[in-house]
């Protein structure tokens, strides 16, 4: 820590700041326009009648419906399961990635960034056609003699995780080989030389200086997966009602927008609860990798 | 020298072009449907009242129309939509009352009268199956269509109340007549849904939207599919393995409503009346199987004989049908769509 003590340096540190600041501003006001109003005009939005008078009735009506708990436990259940197959999958591949030879990373990592170019619908439709009874893959199976029947791949709870996951793993994929790429490979050799097995270096250096990425992948999977709303409803088949499915119900059949506002600020505060756990892991984990070497 | 040319070209293409030419929005669904509705309907009337017609396409008429209308951003003139949806609107006082002194209030029938949605055409909600499945046998009543012991394969129904819980009474043996009688008592609408549960894990796919529905029949992906006869109608004209029909459907009307505060309110209500003409919605029937509500439709051959048997509408199509009731819909439309929900999540 260096402590500026010349007045006119302090000064000149300060315009310094005062204009970086400066250069935000139109992000910030953006963004204040973009997201900060709207979300206000929800929360106003949530409550009041149809009629416009003021109400708490929206609250009490979706809260004390056994729907709303439904579709949370939905919506929970695909954004952990989305999340826990992105970090099954994600973690080696990203591994792998950052093992190769930079040329070699390269071009894989063309492959795997090729679905993101791609539009999400024809992405989802994609899938039915792959998945659906008299898809490819039910039909290379029925034809192979492996199954005797088609699976039910397609309209239900695995189609919709299959297809989110598909949509996920790039996004969680990035911020991970990013941190595995950073880390400094003497530290493996280091730990090598030390008599390390592999599974020890990956336990004892990699995941835990790659944690930082994994915790930022698995934040940007979770705040995709909660408002999920095109997947579940192409590839789910009308069974999977996840949150965001509630809301298009409530706002097309019923013209409840002030019901859909709760839903939509529960939706809210789910992501800023999944956002606090998230971090306190992060910050568990941090001081565990820092005690380790001293045990 | 140019500039002067230049201002006097754009005065001669000002004054070839007529002044006034009224601009009128309409706002349809789009596809097939709305192409059709284009094609016999709203072109032709455009061009004989000398109007400019915009069209806007759009899956959910109800929920667009209440966001116009509430924030004062109204800026479609004519919208279709599904008869309960128009009740619905009207309700919530969303539409303007019809001026039945541009439109000829004899052109609807006593019973499908509306102060507020012009009720045009109507569907059919039919049971439709794969005929590679079910041969020369497919289930002919909507209670074999619940027996799955008898008929096995995979069901899609549309995850909706709506036509649903019409047809769960109709598959329990109550009478087409009997159905909105025995829905309006609690135990009635209980007896639709708990109908509709015990079909439920044969229901492979819940379906949204119209086209999902032909895509489903199409595709093979369920042998029995209910949907709207218009769609199983496609398929089958497309030579897809899937047949229809008429028996016990449940049949709908679709209308046009002028939203509360159009800019065109008045050029509105006249589109509207010059588009509904009998020979153009007999022409609908060219491109989409959706039969005309106005009785005169059916007069002097304007629609061919062979193409009625399409028709949900038709005499003898119409016999054991259920006349879907949209004041009943207004009333009770939110709690059966609740238990219908409930008994989905359940």
């Amino acid at each position: 820590m260096t402590v500026v003590r010349d007045p006119a340096l302090a000064a000149d540190a300060r315009r310094e700041r005062r204009f970086f600041l400066s250069l935000s501003l139109p992000a910030l006001f953006i963004v204040g326009l973009a997201a900060i109003l709207p979300i206000l005009w929800i929360i106003r939005q949530s409550f009041l009648t149809t009629a416009g008078e003021y109400t708490v009735g929206n609250y009490q009506k979706v809260l004390s419906s056994g729907l709303t708990w439904s579709a949370l436990v939905t919506t929970l259940e695909l954004s952990l399961g989305t999340l826990a197959a992105c970090i099954l999958l994600g973690t080696p591949l990203a591994l792998a990635l950052a093992s190769v030879r930079p040329r070699v990373a390269n071009v894989l990592m063309a492959f795997v960034m090729l679905p993101l170019w791609t539009s999400i619908l024809v992405r989802t439709y994609g899938w039915l056609v792959l998945l659906r009874r008299d898809g490819l893959i039910n039909a290379a199976l029925t034809g192979s003699g492996l199954t005797a029947e088609p699976l039910p791949l397609v309209y239900n709870f695995t189609g919709t995780l299959i297809g989110m996951v598909h949509y996920m793993l790039p996004l969680f994929l990035l911020p991970v080989y990013a941190a595995m790429r950073d880390i400094d490979p003497n530290l493996i050799r280091a730990a090598a030389s030390m008599g390390a097995t592999l599974r020890q270096v990956i336990r004892t250096v990699i995941l835990p200086l790659s944690a930082g990425g994994i915790f930022s992948g698995s934040i940007i999977v979770l705040i995709y997966a909660i408002g999920f709303f095109i997947t579940p409803a192409v590839l789910g088949g009308g069974k999977v009602n996840p949150l965001s499915t509630r809301i298009e119900r409530t706002l097309s059949t019923f013209q409840d927008w002030g019901s859909a506002s709760v839903l939509g600020i529960l939706l809210l505060v789910l992501m800023a609860l999944i956002g606090v756990m998230l971090l306190a892991a992060r910050r568990l984990v941090a001081q565990n990798t820092v005690e380790a070497p001293h045990a | 020298m140019s500039w002067l040319r230049i201002s006097l070209t754009a005065f001669a293409i000002s004054a070839a072009l007529p002044v006034h030419a009224q601009t009128v929005t309409i706002t349809t669904a789009g596809g097939d449907y709305g192409n059709a509705m284009k094609e016999a309907m709203w072109g032709p009337a455009a061009k004989e009242l000398g109007y400019d017609v915009r069209e806007e396409t759009l899956s959910d008429g109800l929920a667009a129309l209440k966001m116009q209308v509430t924030s004062g951003a109204v800026t479609t003139d004519v919208i279709h939509l599904g008869s309960p949806e128009g009740a619905q609107a009207a309700a919530q006082s969303l539409l303007e009352p019809l001026d039945y002194k541009i439109i000829d209030p004899k052109s609807v029938p006593e019973g499908a009268k509306s102060d507020y949605c012009y009720p045009f055409d109507s569907y059919g909600t039919v049971m439709s199956w794969n005929t590679k499945t079910y041969g020369q046998n497919p289930p002919k009543t909507w209670a074999e269509f619940w027996d799955v012991a008898k008929f096995s394969g995979r069901r899609a129904l549309r995850a909706n109340a709506q036509d649903s819980i019409e047809i769960a009474l109709l598959s329990d043996g109550v009478a087409p007549a009997d159905v909105y009688s025995v829905l309006s008592t609690p135990e009635g609408l209980e007896r639709a849904i708990n109908r509709l549960e015990a079909i439920k894990p044969n229901v492979a796919v819940w379906w949204t939207s119209g086209a999902q529905s032909a895509q489903l029949l199409k595709d093979g992906e369920a042998d029995l599919v209910i949907t709207w006869n218009g769609r199983a109608q496609t398929v089958k004209a497309d030579g897809g393995a899937a047949d229809y029909t008429f028996k016990g459907s449940v049949i709908g009307t679709d209308c046009l409503g002028v939203p509360k505060g159009a800019p065109n309110k008045e050029a509105a209500m006249k589109l509207i009346a010059a588009m509904t003409q009998p020979a153009r919605v007999a022409k609908l029937t060219d491109f989409i199987a959706y039969g005309p509500v106005n009785p005169a439709a059916y007069e002097g051959g304007l629609i061919p004989e062979d193409r009625l048997k399409t028709l949900a509408t038709a005499p003898e199509n119409a016999g054991t049908s259920v006349f879907s009731n949209s004041e009943w819909w207004v009333k009770n439309g939110e709690a059966a769509q609740r238990a219908f929900d409930e008994m989905m999540a359940r």
